[in-house]
């Protein structure tokens, strides 16, 4: 064994551990539950079956996965248009340990506090309706709330700051220098952005969007509260099968498979390391 | 320079982003001092905070309990997450990529999943649940937050600067605490300040975890849910933002302190 | 740098050891109690804790469903006294999890209603279970933006009302409710019956905004919704005064399924004796009435009834073509499907 792979041991020693115990064990049990059969009062039976994946293979299942898709792919593309130009002001600003903590502030609040406030905002009665009232932009009251859009606008600003802070992470180590490099060998801003800056950025960039992507992928209290009755996603499904239908092995089938298909981003983003890794020629 | 031009553009965003962001905020403010208790205004009162201060012992208590659990597990999770993210960076060994996967897939599991999954297993081993419990699950969703935000930073690294410092003959505690540490200390700050804010924040996780006696804030308030949140609330969240504004003028001058070392 | 990293894991640590000792201390003469959100009024735990000199532990739940799951995977441990509905004591007792009750210890045995107690079936002879309160589902109207309207569940058809109205996010109590107006059992299995509650439930489902068992009560406060069903003191309790006078809430004459939710003592409760004295604490006439004043339903303990000061929002007898839900066993699977239906 070489000094390196040594020191190797010990720096990841307390995170195996860590990993094998307190999650690597509870994800076993949970694949092993979508392949047992459920029991009517909740819990499992401990007999073999596939039943849980067979009922998956259904219209509505895959309708409830199709909107989930839509929600995230929409809410996550806002939610990036936003972060990366505030984490790249906020980077380049000589406040931004300030600018930091007043985007993180807002967020130390509770999220079902927040919601509560966006449901005054955008009630029939609430401030926008009001102000687009007095300023004679409406003409009656529109109903913002408990629709798929009000759904977007409250998972944006609840996921906004988790993609900004990687993003910032990213950028503020970027060098500069290489900008005004491109910018004096002639390309423009623009370019100096979409050429230099953003592949340099790239693994800021994935976390980001991961970190967006993903709980928006499995929300539950956001749908529930300012969606409509059309705005039922895969957590929501998830937290009804644990909870009402008692159906503990097709929750867990879900959770596999989500598991399964999102290992999928994880790899993409382990692949964009190591390229540019490479590219450092290492 | 040319900062103007490029400041058009992001300046707009982020100033949207901040109004985006403190709207709600600016409505929490409001209606912590109405007088009446549904949405509508009525009057100036000063009665939520009174009763905060005064008639709130469950909700003092779940305060605590969440405060606690946050600071506690973002620490935790900050030292295990950052000695391992160097870890993963700089050493190869087989199944890595598997090893990487794992780590990282408490982020990808829907929360609920992971909820049930440390409930079924605490259970399985009659560990008691308490805020202990809550504790080792916080860090558990916590880790893969600082592996991302901690490995982002150092993946722009050059490990010759290492190499170098080993070479000179520096023992690899120095190389942890004067080349490592400082170096990523920028990520560790939002590691941690990421873990605290998620970690008070949790709801479904803690609310599978949680036992008796351990009801952290989230849970307290999504149980009011039903039967209305109660004001109170309002004026405490004002307070906690107020409490935040003075620790962050405190911790700035502090990180500043640290990264400049 | 080091001395900072030395102070951090010293924090850690001292934060860690507060944690453990605060939560291994729970041990002796305190009472764990497992309930609904704001079901008992802090000041009667208060006086509890004052007249017995011991300490109540104290959390809440918002459902059934959420209380089931925890004890069922075994989250819950340790608490003593839980107050499920009457179908969830029927699962409860054959899934093994309750203690039974000794009737002997308990005082206000012979005081409850018999009007209630003869629809008990969850729990004949109330060998496991001792009520707490009876009430059901109904709706609330208000008349500030709707000034007629007939008092029934049809309130849901009128297209006039669209998106101004709610259902709760609850198979039994919406299918329920259609099941009643339809003047079927709460607990039929006959898939004709079902099959035509679906289709009522489809029409409501056509003006409805949402099925909501969460924020209605807000919802209705604000003046977002306008028509409301759900559990009046979950809508009461938010309302302003002012708000109070205008609104109208009623249970539909046809009926729909009601509840009984109960005090049971769990298996594994380590303080058995503690939990008889709360049960026959909250049943204390005087105690009793202030509780149900709070929550303003019908007392079902009749000696309270002379001590009870604010009217109720509906009375015992409004319940008279309510049906109790029970437990469905394996013919849940039926109404899973149909609600999947309805609802996705």
């Amino acid at each position: 064994m070489t000094e390196k792979s040594r020191l190797g041991h010990f720096y990841l020693f307390p995170l195996t551990i860590w990993s094998i115990l307190f999650f690597v064990s509870p994800l076993i049990i949970i694949i092993l539950y979508s392949f047992l059969t459920k029991d009517i009062y909740g819990g499992v039976i401990y007999t073999f079956s596939l039943k849980a994946y067979q009922s998956l293979i259904q219209l509505t299942y895959l309708k409830v996965f199709w909107f989930t898709l839509k929600i995230s792919v929409i809410s996550t593309a806002i939610i990036m248009f936003f972060a990366i130009p505030v984490s790249y002001y906020i980077a380049r600003s000589p406040l931004k340990n300030v600018l930091l903590f007043l985007v993180l502030i807002p967020f130390w609040t509770n999220f079902l506090i927040r919601i509560y406030a966006w449901i005054a905002i955008m009630g029939n009665n609430g401030f926008l309706n009001q102000l687009l009232l007095s300023l004679h932009v409406l003409k009656t009251n529109i109903q913002f709330l408990y629709n798929p859009i009000a759904v977007i606008v409250v998972l944006v600003y609840t996921y906004l700051p988790f993609a900004i802070l990687p993003l910032y992470a990213a950028i503020d180590k970027f060098d500069f220098t290489l900008l005004e490099a491109s910018s004096d060998l002639g390309a423009s801003r623009l370019q100096g952005i979409l050429k230099v800056l953003l592949p340099n950025i790239r693994t800021g960039l994935m976390a980001a969007f991961l970190f967006a992507f993903i709980p928006i992928f499995g929300a539950y209290a956001v749908p529930q509260l300012v969606g409509g009755q059309e705005s039922f996603m895969l957590g929501n499904m998830i937290a009804r099968e644990l909870t009402i239908t008692r159906n503990w092995p097709l929750a867990s089938a879900i959770a596999t498979i989500i598991t399964l298909v999102t290992c999928l981003g994880i790899l993409l983003y382990i692949r964009s390391v190591r390229r540019s890794d490479e590219k450092d020629g290492k | 320079m040319n900062h103007t031009k490029r400041g058009i553009f992001t300046t707009t965003m982020v100033i949207l982003t901040l109004l985006f962001f403190y709207l709600p905020m600016a409505v929490l403010l409001l209606y912590s001092f109405n007088s009446s208790k549904s949405m509508v205004i009525t009057g100036f009162s000063l009665k939520w905070y009174n009763e905060l201060f005064t008639n709130s012992p469950f909700l003092w208590k779940a305060v605590s309990n969440s405060l606690i659990i946050a600071v506690s597990s973002a620490f935790s999770a900050v030292l295990i997450g950052t000695l391992g993210a160097i870890g993963l960076r700089w050493y190869s060994f087989k199944l890595k990529n598997l090893f990487q996967i794992i780590s990282m897939l408490p982020l990808l599991l829907p929360e609920i999943i992971l909820g049930v999954a440390l409930l079924i297993f605490f259970s399985a081993f009659s560990f008691p649940q308490n805020l202990f419990t809550v504790y080792l699950s916080h860090i558990t969703f916590n880790i893969p937050f600082v592996l991302l935000i901690v490995m982002a930073r150092l993946e722009e690294f050059d490990s010759t600067l290492l190499e170098a410092a080993r070479d000179l003959g520096a023992r690899e505690i120095d190389v942890l605490m004067k080349i490592l540490i400082p170096l990523t200390m920028p990520a560790i700050i939002a590691a941690l300040l990421m873990s605290f804010t998620l970690s008070l924040e949790d709801f479904v996780i803690t609310f599978f975890i949680s036992g008796p006696g351990s009801t952290t804030l989230p849970i307290y308030i999504y149980s009011m849910i039903r039967f209305g949140v109660s004001p109170v609330i309002n004026a405490l969240s004002v307070l906690i933002v107020l409490a935040t504004i003075v620790l962050s003028l405190f911790l700035s001058k502090f990180s500043k302190y640290i990264i400049n070392h | 740098m080091k001395k900072i990293l030395i102070n951090l894991i010293i924090i850690l640590l001292l934060v860690l050891l507060y944690g453990c000792t605060n939560s291994s201390k729970n041990t002796d003469n305190k009472l764990y109690i497992y309930n609904w959100t704001y079901y008992i009024p802090d000041q009667v735990i208060k006086d509890f804790e004052t007249k017995y000199n011991v300490k109540v532990v104290y959390d809440v739940y918002t459902s059934n469903e959420e209380m089931y799951a925890k004890l069922k995977a075994g989250g819950a441990k340790g608490y003593d006294l839980v107050f499920p509905s009457g179908d969830f004591v029927k699962i409860m007792i054959s899934s093994g999890m309750l203690s039974p009750i000794d009737s002997t210890k308990i005082a206000s045995f012979n005081l409850l209603d018999p009007l209630i107690t003869s629809k008990i079936a969850y729990d004949p002879g109330l060998k496991y279970s001792f009520p707490y309160m009876v009430g059901a589902a109904g709706i609330s109207v208000n008349k500030k933006y709707i000034k007629k309207f007939s008092k029934s569940a049809r309130i849901f058809e009128n297209t006039a009302l669209k998106n101004k109205m709610t259902l709760l996010d609850d198979m039994r109590e919406v299918l329920g409710l259609a099941l009643k107006e339809l003047g079927y059992s709460v607990n039929t299995f006959d898939k004709g019956q079902l099959e035509e509650a679906k289709q009522l439930v489809l029409k409501w489902k056509q003006n409805i905004v949402k099925f909501d068992a969460e924020s209605f009560g807000k919802g209705f406060a604000a003046g977002e919704f306008w028509v409301v069903h759900g559990y009046s003191e979950n809508v009461f309790l938010e309302l302003d005064p002012s708000m109070k006078a205008q609104t109208e809430f009623f249970i539909p004459p046809k009926g729909g399924p009601m509840y009984i939710d109960s005090m049971v003592i769990l298996k594994d409760s380590k303080h058995k004796d503690l939990a008889y004295k709360f049960i026959n604490f909250i049943h204390e006439p005087q105690v009793y009435a202030k509780i149900v004043d709070y929550l303003k339903i019908p007392a079902i303990n009749m000696e309270a009834r002379k001590f009870v000061t604010v009217s109720p929002n509906y009375n015992i007898i409004d319940l008279k073509n309510c049906e109790l839900k029970e437990d469905l066993g394996e013919g849940v699977e039926l109404y899973n499907k149909i609600w999947e239906e309805i609802r996705i």
